[in-house]
């Protein structure tokens, strides 16, 4: 992607960060009787019908594109909370804390367990405006930065993985411009030395 | 040293200087046309930056500034960095500029970082915000560093819209969508 011509600055795609995303945990009821299921990352389970379990979000689609369970919105993708932190993005310059991986929770959400969403059109209008109040404010904290430090809170995963090669590049353009601006004197001593050599003689022999 | 194998750093340098010899040299021609062999003190001439480094550290030539840094680029410059063409100038301007300060005009170090702040913000709001076929004038006057920072946004915000578009996951191998036929 964006950073491949430039070795140095590696990036995770959009799908790799969704890939990350799917660890969240998330809240399902089952419809159906299972043993608990043991995996590397850990142990889930007992399913039993209509009691609710905690499990990954890849486990929860995975069980829901089989019509085996029935996944609980989580508590921030409710219209009043997602109303909100709207409201508080707006007003204030600060990023509202939501979960790390929002986007990409959400997109998944939308596209598997639509029946599962209460008001599923306001939820996605709410979250797609969200973004872009967010991705608004992003764009004014980058116009503001210079090569000194960067302080942003709240940012989730897509929003800094956006911006990564940008920021990357321009902070590294930054950085080389400040240096040569207070230090020109330094580069130059380091070019001549080369010269010193060549030069000495030459002043020996003026006076003669 | 440290950028010796860096095609960009070695682009730069490839830029023509004025520069103006301190020194008559034996031996070499600046001009086919001319009889004589060698170089006079004071002549004139353009060399690539490499060539006119090394000379200027041995005090055989000075280096005057070239066009894409004159007073009327500045002027330029100065009253809208964003719109300048600066590609067509120099495509290394930064690059250049900053090998170029310490050897013949310091205020050329004090002209770059001025240009890149109010060019980084235009970079940043139309690599972001502009769609595609519309900002197809405004790459053309951006710099090489430039330019690798506008495509750095511009893919990286494509990728985002590919992403969140969707589109099927899981991408299906081609022989898997062919019927089989029967076995005779």
């Amino acid at each position: 992607m964006a950073g491949q011509s430039d070795s140095t600055m590696s990036l995770f795609s959009s799908e790799e960060i969704e890939f990350m995303a799917e660890d969240e945990m998330t809240e399902i009821v089952p419809n159906l009787r299972m043993d608990s299921l043991n995996f590397i990352c850990g142990d889930y389970g007992p399913f039993l019908p209509q009691l609710a379990a905690q499990v990954p979000l890849w486990l929860a689609l995975a069980l829901k594109k089989r019509g085996k369970c029935t996944i609980r919105l989580p508590q921030w993708m409710s219209v009043e909370n997602l109303t909100r932190v709207l409201e508080a993005e707006r007003d204030s310059h600060a990023f509202q804390p939501l979960p790390f991986h929002y986007i990409e929770i959400s997109r998944l959400l939308f596209d598997h367990a639509r029946e599962d969403i209460p008001d599923m059109y306001m939820v996605r209008s709410l979250v797609e405006d969200i973004r872009d109040v967010r991705f608004h404010k992003v764009e004014t904290n980058l116009e503001k930065f210079t090569a000194s430090t960067v302080t942003w809170k709240n940012m989730s995963a897509m929003e800094v993985n956006v911006i990564r090669a940008f920021a990357g590049r321009a902070l590294q353009a930054f950085y080389k411009h400040d240096n040569e601006q207070q230090t020109p004197d330094t580069d130059r001593a380091l070019d001549k030395q080369p010269q010193i050599p060549t030069d000495r003689p030459k002043r020996n022999l003026k006076p003669r | 040293m440290e950028n010796y194998n860096e095609i960009d750093d070695i682009l730069a340098e490839e830029e023509f200087v004025p520069v103006v010899f301190q020194k008559a040299i034996n031996g070499v021609k600046i001009d086919e046309s001319t009889e004589k062999g060698y170089i006079e003190q004071g002549s004139k001439t353009e060399l690539p930056f490499w060539l006119a480094r090394e000379l200027h550290m041995r005090q055989a030539a000075s280096i005057s500034v070239p066009a894409c840094f004159n007073q009327k680029t500045r002027l330029e410059i100065q009253a809208d960095a964003a719109c300048v063409d600066l590609r067509s100038r120099c495509p290394y301007f930064y690059e250049f500029g900053s090998k170029l300060a310490p050897l013949c005009d310091k205020t050329i170090g004090l002209l770059l970082p001025y240009a890149f702040r109010i060019r980084y913000k235009e970079i940043l709001h139309k690599a972001h915000t502009i769609a595609f076929a519309a900002a197809s004038k405004f790459p053309t006057l951006l710099t090489t560093e430039e330019t690798s920072l506008y495509e750095a946004a511009q893919s990286s915000m494509a990728a985002f819209k590919k992403w969140r578009a969707g589109g099927p996951r899981l991408q299906r191998a081609s022989i898997l969508g062919r019927k089989r036929k029967p076995a005779e």
